[in-house]
């Protein structure tokens, strides 16, 4: 599902398409859960930061990881599957668990050491800023 | 082909309760385990805070409402969106007698647990056999 905002003109346009072939390629790299895209991602930018959000409830912080390299960013993690009781008896298991990898192509590359990830409500929120050197710098015009 | 007038003067037939709110409707998923002494939910609902969960039971069916907050970041444009934000519901029917009171429910990173004591009267009672002769 793609959003489409028609009066806004978005400089990641191109990228886009670009960021689509890139999970595709990275899609079938490890299969964890037999879902091929989870978790479901947003992917929010301007031109300064990237914002990744994903819903992942149910996790322990130690069975995240999540890694950058230049301007990939990897999720990968592994939700336990609670212990049944003995004397418990199930009628419905719709929650799934076991392992998962995601990777995404972020617009730019990032600052590895100012990522900043956080975990609430099962909302997985990472914000990743741009690195100094990729930004787009103001070209002085000198008039003699 | 219709004209426009004739489409604005058809009633249209609606079965479902609509909307009022903003955002859709989503089910969460939902595991449901049995105890002697009680049932057991559990659902997830990511993004939804503690003061967002609306749970009533009447007439032996029991709704879970969750609110999820919009988690928009500011001056930025969505690049990337496969999912949206809403309102989680849920309803379920509970044919066992529940002891009202007792029912407890804990959100926890995304997911309730709701724990439903069963009233006295639906626990199993186990059923002295006297032999004789």
């Amino acid at each position: 599902m793609y959003w489409r905002n028609p009066s806004a003109w978005s400089p990641f346009e191109e990228l886009r398409s670009l960021q689509r072939e890139m999970n595709r390629l990275f899609d079938g790299y490890e299969r964890g859960t037999a879902l091929s895209r989870f978790p479901a991602l947003n992917v929010w930018g301007n031109n300064e930061r990237v914002v990744v959000t994903a819903e992942l409830p149910g996790l322990e912080i130690d069975d995240l990881d999540i890694s950058v390299v230049h301007n990939q960013l990897t999720i990968k993690g592994e939700r336990q599957r609670e212990p049944v009781a003995e004397d418990v008896i199930c009628h419905r298991s719709e929650r799934n668990a076991g392992k998962f990898v995601r990777t995404v192509r972020l617009p730019f590359a990032v600052e590895n050491d100012k990522v900043a990830a956080k975990y609430e409500k099962g909302v997985l929120t990472i914000d990743l800023p741009r690195s100094e050197t990729t930004k787009p710098k103001r070209i002085e015009i000198k008039t003699s | 082909m219709k004209d426009a007038k004739e489409k604005a003067l058809e009633k249209v037939e609606h079965s479902e309760p609509e909307l009022t709110h903003e955002g859709r409707e989503y089910t969460p998923l939902t595991d449901i385990c049995e105890k002697e002494d009680m049932i057991l939910l559990r659902c997830d609902m990511p993004g939804v805070g503690d003061g967002q969960i609306d749970i009533r039971l009447e007439n032996n069916e029991l709704e879970i409402v969750g609110k999820q907050s919009a988690d928009t970041p500011e001056g930025m444009d969505l690049m990337m969106g496969e999912y949206q934000t809403g309102v989680f519901r849920r309803k379920f029917s509970i044919p066992q007698l529940i002891d009202r009171d007792k029912i407890h429910a804990r959100l926890h990173d995304g997911v309730l647990d709701v724990e439903l004591p069963k009233a006295d009267q639906a626990k199993p009672r186990k059923i002295q056999i006297s032999t004789g002769g």
